[in-house]
This record gives structure tokens, C-alpha cells and sequence, in this order.
């Protein structure tokens, strides 16, 4: 009998700094087999001896190569010990678990990305999947808002997504330093800048919960059907498996039945949002 | 009928202590009895009301080692950790072993499986014995189980002049019966056992998805977060995965994966990194406590999340009852109905 609650052992290939408080560590596990996950899916990542906690999965499965990469926000214990781990060192992955974007309902659809803030994170694994995808896809546009530029994840990718012709990339930070010439002001300000078809739309919007009431509303004052709007919930998923009941929005676990829910579903679910 | 004179018991204890862990009702000082491991049947009391804890704990224990990590010098190495021995727990209440239902839907019967569980509850049998009265907290009888309910156990022994009525109800009851000196008799009249009152239970569609926040709200002025009513509680199984640090050498680190209760009542259940906490009213904690159990756990995985064992109510330090809440959302639904009515016509 095996307990679900085993974690696998993961090597850490390499870490890439992004801001004072993000890194990007780009892990392989260690019995050499793909993670197999998809786009808005998370694991549930330890460190023996000091605990686990649910980081989304940063990397598209189109980019795997047999690795997977997680941002990690230097957060509390065990994401401070984290941040302390070196090249070669080990962590322990369990998962992927959750629901993620459902991705073949996408096909032909222009899409909107709305991530803000450390929500790039995961939705840097379906932007990149779909780019990778790019012909069954409409118009690609994306709405990225951080707090100051310093916060700015993904910078070179950033510049290779602003550098296509086939994606729209508008950036804003809310407080700019002396060298940003970019937007100012919170993500809902880009809306009025980005023009959308709103009955040909997927919106995908990933943030902290006070950005997700901006955001809606200037989704669906665009137009965009509820259906047609995706977000992935941050909830405190202590068993990954739907067991511990952490992460239950009513009746809904966010980590079977999510963490990517669209619009529709949860609108009238209290407590969601 | 089956009849098991004190004697024949008292050995027939002793006999299954040998041979497996026997846990049963023990008296622990102060008033207090709990079911707890024996060693055999000196150390148990027949004389008790419902113990004070459930059975909960030993097919889902407050604190259970899932796993051990072993480090040696590069080597890491995880063991699963499992129950091996067969245990017998006896003289559970019915309401205790109604509670397991579910537990069973969630730990065992929805997949992925948990092993702990399962191994656990493979390597348990449960002997109850009757409830002879209903206690003034008690409402079983509300919700599917009766304080002589035979259903969910082994075997049931209730209480008669001079030993128990036995009752196997499993073929691991009656294989676990073999060796236990039983009479056949026929002028056996088992008592009857007066019902408290029904309290009306709300069907789990009818509990309103928009709540009402003043009730709620009023509810959570009075609690104190302490989590007591899930501890006590047979159904509740939130739970936390905790590592615990159990030796530190340096040619030796031993950790241990540990899972432990935790309660949605608790201020800190909710928040993530960052400090948000998507359910920071107590009034919003407790809400969610009572509708998972009669609304959510059941559309969720079949089984209500209470069975009416009425612990909560007796160890809440503010009289928070859950009986209280059930007649006050049966009453606001009622009028709900009758509102709705006038406005149809």
C-alpha cells in the first residue's frame, strides 16, 4: 500500500533570480520521468524536515524536455528555506494536482491574458503554450500589471512577447521608477488600450483576490460572456487530494475541481472571490 | 437470542487483549471516561455514558507519523509508516460508528485512497455495546441512527440482567465471537430505549447558498475559535501535514511527515502567503462548519457530517448548539417557504 502524501524527490537543474523576492528554479525529478502536467496545474513541493506547501507550475508542458520550472516567492519558513537551496540540491514534489485551463475549449479564440502580479507566474505556462500552439489560436494579448517595475517577472520573455507580431503586450506598474517610460496605474487601466471581440473571447486572469474585482468588471463590462472567463483561486491546498479540506470553497475543492474555475461556475458560490 | 454472562465477557476481554490491542472504555480520573488502549479487562469500566471523545482517533488519530525520512550523509530515504497490529475497539457508542460512514467516503471510497485510513480501518473491528438511555444532548435519532443501532458495528452487545444480548452483525463479528463463551436463550427482552425529541434536519439541497449573515454573524460574537466541537466531533477530519524534526545528528537525520487535526473553525485556516484570508468572520467560519456537514459533505460524498452524538453541544464554553442552529435555519426556511408562497399568489 502506498500513501498518497509520498513525495517524489526533484533535483533542482538550476535558479534563476528574477526580483528581491521571486526565484525560478528549474527542477527535473529524479527518477528521470516528465511531470505530465498541464497549463494551471500545481504540486505540492516539500522540504524534509520543514514542510510543504501548493507552488503552480510556472513552465508549459510544451517546453518540458523532461523539467518544469516553479516561481517561487520568498514568502514564509518554508519558502525562505527554499530560496536558500543551491544548483544540485534536492526538493520533494507530489502532483501535479488540480484542474487546469482547459485548453481545447480555447481553439480558435482570441485571447486575453490578465495576470497581475506574482499571478504571471502560472499563467507564463499557458501563455507559452499557447504561443507554442500559435495557429490554432486568434488574437494573443496580454494585460500585465505589477507594483513597481522592479516586481516585473519574466523580463526576457516580457521583450520576446513584445517583439511578435502576433501577440499584444501592454505592461503597467502602479508606482514607476525614474527609468520606466511604460504605462502607469493599476491593470484595469490597460483595458481601455487592448480592443476586443468580446463574443470570440477567452479571458484568462490570475492575481491576488482584490485585483480579481477590477478585472471582472472590466471584463464583463467588455462584453465577455462569464463562461468565457477563466481564474485560478489561491487557496492553503494542504493534501493536494481533496481530503484535508483546506482549500473547499462550499461544496467546490479548489484543489480537484480547481484551482482554474471560470467565471461562470463560481459567480454565485459565496466565499469564492 | 444471544446471551454473554459478565464473566464470559470479562474473559472473552482478556482474550482479545492478547492478541490484538484492545481499546475500551477506561476511567481516566476526574469523571472522565475515555476510550483508551488496555491491557486488559481490570482496567475497563462498564459503568459510562457516551465517553467524552469519539472513536474517531483511532482510525483517524489527532496526531498519526504517516511517513519517516531518513538522511544519511547523501542518502535519503522515505518509509511509509502503517498500522500493523489489529486493533478492537469496544464499547463504542452506535453514534461513533455511524460516524466512520463518513470517514469512509472520504478517506477510503473517494480515490485517490488514503492508505493510513484504509489500512487502519481494515485492521479495526468495532464490539458497541447499546446506549442505554438517550442523553440530553443526544439527537441521533434525527439522523439516521438510533442509541441502539446495530448497523455500522461488528457486533452490538446491549446491556440485559446479568450480562449483554449479543448481536453479531459482520462476519468479522461473528469470527471475532468464536472464542467467547455465549448461551442461547429465548425469554431475552431487550429495553426499550425512550427517543428524545426529532429535531428537524433541512434536506442538504434546501440549505440556502445565500447566507443569512445576521444569524451567522451573531453566532460567531459567541465563539471562541477554541475548535473543541470539531475535536470532539466524529465526522470532522480537517486535517494539517506537519514535519516534525525526531533526531539530528551528523551522520543521522530523522524526520517524521506527521498529520495532525486541524478545524475550520480556526482564526488561521484560510490565510495563504501573504497574510489574505478568504475566511476571516468567525460568524463565516462556523457557518461553513454546519453547512459542510449538512450540506456540503453530503452533495460532496454521500454521507451527512453529523450524526447527532451531541458532544459539541456539551463541550462548547459558550453554549453555541448545534441543535439550536438546526431548529433556527429549519425556521428561516419554513418562512422562507411561506414568503415565497404569499408572493405566488
Amino acid at each position: 500500500m502506498n500513501t498518497i502524501y509520498l513525495p517524489e524527490p526533484a533535483r533542482i537543474l538550476s535558479i534563476e533570480p528574477m526580483t528581491a523576492l521571486e526565484k525560478l528554479f528549474t527542477l527535473e525529478l529524479a527518477k528521470g520521468q516528465s511531470l505530465g502536467h498541464q497549463p494551471g496545474q500545481f504540486v505540492e513541493v516539500s522540504v524534509l524536515g520543514v514542510g510543504e506547501a501548493p507552488i503552480s507550475i510556472s513552465s508549459s508542458p510544451s517546453r518540458s524536455n523532461g523539467t518544469f520550472e516553479l516561481c517561487v516567492r520568498r514568502a514564509g519558513d518554508l519558502t525562505g528555506v527554499i530560496h536558500q537551496k543551491e544548483v544540485g540540491d534536492q526538493l520533494g514534489i507530489r502532483g501535479p494536482y488540480g484542474r487546469g485551463f482547459p485548453l481545447e475549449k480555447f481553439r480558435g479564440k482570441d485571447i486575453l491574458f490578465a495576470p497581475g502580479g506574482l499571478g504571471l507566474a502560472p499563467a507564463r505556462s499557458v501563455i507559452n503554450q499557447v504561443l507554442d500552439d500559435r495557429g490554432r489560436y486568434g488574437r494573443v494579448t496580454i494585460l500585465y500589471g505589477a507594483r513597481n517595475p522592479s516586481e516585473l517577472l519574466f523580463k526576457d520573455e516580457l521583450k520576446e512577447w513584445e517583439e511578435r507580431d502576433d501577440v499584444e503586450l501592454r505592461v503597467t506598474v502602479d508606482r514607476p521608477d525614474d527609468e520606466w517610460t511604460g504605462n502607469v496605474g493599476v491593470i484595469t487601466t490597460l483595458f481601455s488600450k487592448a480592443s476586443v471581440y468580446p463574443r470570440n473571447t477567452v479571458a484568462i486572469t490570475i492575481g491576488p483576490p482584490i485585483m480579481y474585482r477590477f478585472v471582472l468588471m472590466e471584463l464583463l463590462g467588455k462584453g465577455i460572456p462569464e463562461a468565457s472567463i477563466w481564474l485560478s483561486l489561491e487557496r492553503r491546498m494542504k493534501c493536494g487530494v481533496g481530503k484535508c479540506g483546506h482549500c473547499q470553497i462550499n461544496d467546490l475543492y479548489a484543489c480537484q475541481s480547481g484551482p482554474v474555475f471560470s467565471y461562470a461556475e463560481i459567480k454565485a458560490v459565496e466565499g469564492a472571490l | 437470542m444471544m446471551f454473554m454472562s459478565h464473566s464470559s465477557l470479562t474473559a472473552w476481554l482478556d482474550e482479545l487483549a492478547g492478541e490484538r490491542t484492545l481499546i475500551a472504555p477506561r476511567d481516566v480520573g476526574r469523571g472522565h471516561i475515555h476510550l483508551r488502549p488496555v491491557a486488559g479487562s481490570s482496567e475497563i469500566t462498564l459503568e459510562y455514558d457516551r465517553p467524552d471523545l469519539s472513536a474517531k482517533e483511532f482510525l483517524f488519530p489527532h496526531t498519526e507519523r504517516l511517513m519517516q525520512v531518513e538522511k544519511r550523509s547523501d542518502q535519503v530515504t522515505l518509509h511509509d509508516r502503517f498500522l500493523e497490529k489489529g486493533q478492537v475497539v469496544f464499547g463504542l457508542r452506535p453514534c461513533d460508528a455511524h460516524g466512520l460512514v463518513a470517514l469512509d467516503a472520504l478517506f477510503r471510497d473517494r480515490e485517490p485512497a488514503d492508505a493510513h485510513y484504509t489500512r487502519r480501518r481494515q485492521k479495526t473491528a468495532l464490539v458497541g455495546i447499546a446506549c442505554p438511555q438517550m442523553w440530553e444532548s443526544c439527537f441521533c435519532t434525527s439522523l439516521g441512527g438510533a442509541p441502539d443501532d446495530p448497523t455500522h458495528l461488528d457486533v452490538l452487545l446491549t446491556a440485559v440482567e446479568g450480562g449483554y444480548a449479543v448481536q453479531p452483525v459482520t462476519n468479522q463479528g461473528e469470527a471475532l465471537l468464536a472464542s467467547a463463551a455465549i448461551e442461547e436463550v429465548t425469554d431475552l427482552s431487550l429495553p426499550d430505549i425512550p427517543r428524545n425529541e426529532q429535531v428537524p434536519v433541512l434536506a442538504a439541497d434546501q440549505w440556502p447558498a445565500h447566507f443569512d449573515q445576521e444569524y451567522w454573524s451573531r453566532l460567531g460574537e459567541r465563539c471562541l475559535s477554541c475548535k473543541l466541537c470539531t475535536f470532539v466531533c466524529p465526522t470532522c477530519r480537517c486535517f494539517d501535514l506537519r514535519d516534525e524534526p525526531v533526531a539530528s545528528r551528523t551522520d543521522l537525520v530523522l524526520i517524521e511527515r506527521m498529520r495532525v487535526w486541524d478545524a475550520c473553525t480556526a482564526p488561521n485556516y484560510r490565510t495563504i502567503a501573504g497574510g489574505h484570508n478568504s475566511r476571516p468572520l468567525k460568524g463565516q467560519r462556523i457557518r461553513n462548519r454546519y453547512y459542510c456537514k449538512f450540506c456540503y459533505y453530503p452533495k460532496d460524498f454521500g454521507p451527512l457530517g453529523c450524526v447527532g452524538c451531541g458532544r459539541c453541544i456539551d463541550v462548547c464554553p459558550v453554549n453555541i448548539d448545534i441543535v439550536e442552529m438546526l431548529n433556527t435555519v429549519y425556521a428561516m426556511h419554513q418562512e422562507r417557504d411561506t414568503v415565497e408562497a404569499e408572493a405566488e399568489t
